[in-house]
């Protein structure tokens, strides 16, 4: 897939991990498992650029004895989603189009 | 292979990074396994499902900005010392044109590496000349009434024609091997900066 398109993607689908409630870093993997396979060092990745881009804060508690950072999802992260379902509807029509034109051929 | 030693590894093998950004990937890392083992796996099994330690490494380093690498190095690690300075000042003349040379050096490796790029280019572009050169004169000709020559003119243009798109593939293959290379010699340097204080 294109990279800046999966990139794109990613950072949608960790703001949606921690849209309803706010989520740590083993609990977003876990959430997202049944869909798509995350290595540790690409989510970290993600969750810095939503950090820098405001998109979400981060706070540390305290969890059995020791400290857990919890995510969690900032007014301009929930508009990224929106946008993304916009965007997404644009997009199936695009692909409706492209099946369309192959099965004319 | 134990969380320490996890751990351990991961940050010589980060060394080079700043401070903060290590101690904040390990804490990362620390947390990842640990809420692993509080799912029920053992500790071998935690650090396992992380993942390869020199691949983490290896994808860190990738992601990491050149820039910042080199200003870590760059950076004292302790206070400097009043004789490094005077001794800096006093050495200005000679360290000064060394650090110019060394950097018209690597610009002009680039400078070479891209004019051989450009000038593939520059011959596309002149068979693309010669194509539309040769069919113009071959309409001019053929205009004339001087059939043989408009057909000669004609045969140049294709000639053009092909060489223009044979030439095409292999410039774009050159600058394809190009900004590979490129990259290639990015993530060696950043390696060859890091791994120098880890071994």
């Amino acid at each position: 897939m294109d990279i800046q398109l999966k990139r794109g993607l990613l950072d949608v689908c960790v703001l949606a991990a921690i849209k309803d409630k706010d989520s740590y870093g083993y609990q977003i993997i876990k959430d997202m498992k049944p869909y798509l396979s995350l290595s540790e060092s690409t989510l970290y990745t993600i969750l810095k650029r939503l950090e820098t881009a405001g998109m979400l804060t981060v706070r540390s508690a305290e969890h059995d004895g020791r400290l857990r950072k919890y995510y969690h999802i900032t007014d301009s992260g929930l508009r990224r989603i929106e946008e993304f379902k916009e965007d997404w509807k644009e997009i199936l029509s695009i692909h409706r189009f492209v099946v369309k034109e192959e099965e004319n051929e | 292979m134990n969380k320490q030693d996890f751990l351990a590894q991961l940050c010589s093998g980060l060394h080079g990074l700043p401070r903060e950004d290590v101690e904040e990937r390990l804490n990362f890392y620390s947390e990842m396994i640990d809420d692993r083992m509080e799912d029920g796996l053992s500790e071998v099994e935690a650090v396992a499902e992380i993942g390869n330690v020199c691949e983490i490494i290896s994808q860190i380093l990738a992601e990491t900005p050149l820039s910042k690498i080199v200003k870590e190095k760059i950076k004292p690690k302790s206070p400097v010392k009043p004789w490094v300075v005077v001794l800096l000042i006093l050495g200005f003349p000679l360290w000064f044109p060394i650090m110019i040379a060394v950097v018209a050096i690597i610009l002009s490796v680039y400078i070479v590496v891209w004019s051989v790029i450009i000038s593939l280019w520059a011959v596309f572009a002149s068979f693309i000349v010669g194509t539309l050169g040769g069919a113009f004169s071959s309409v001019y000709f053929a205009m004339c009434g001087r059939a043989l020559t408009s057909l000669s003119m004609l045969a140049v243009g294709l000639l053009c024609a092909g060489s223009a798109i044979f030439i095409f593939f292999a410039c774009l293959a050159v600058t394809k091997g190009v900004i590979w290379l490129t990259k290639k010699t990015a993530v060696g340097f950043k390696h060859m900066l890091i791994g120098k204080e880890t071994v």
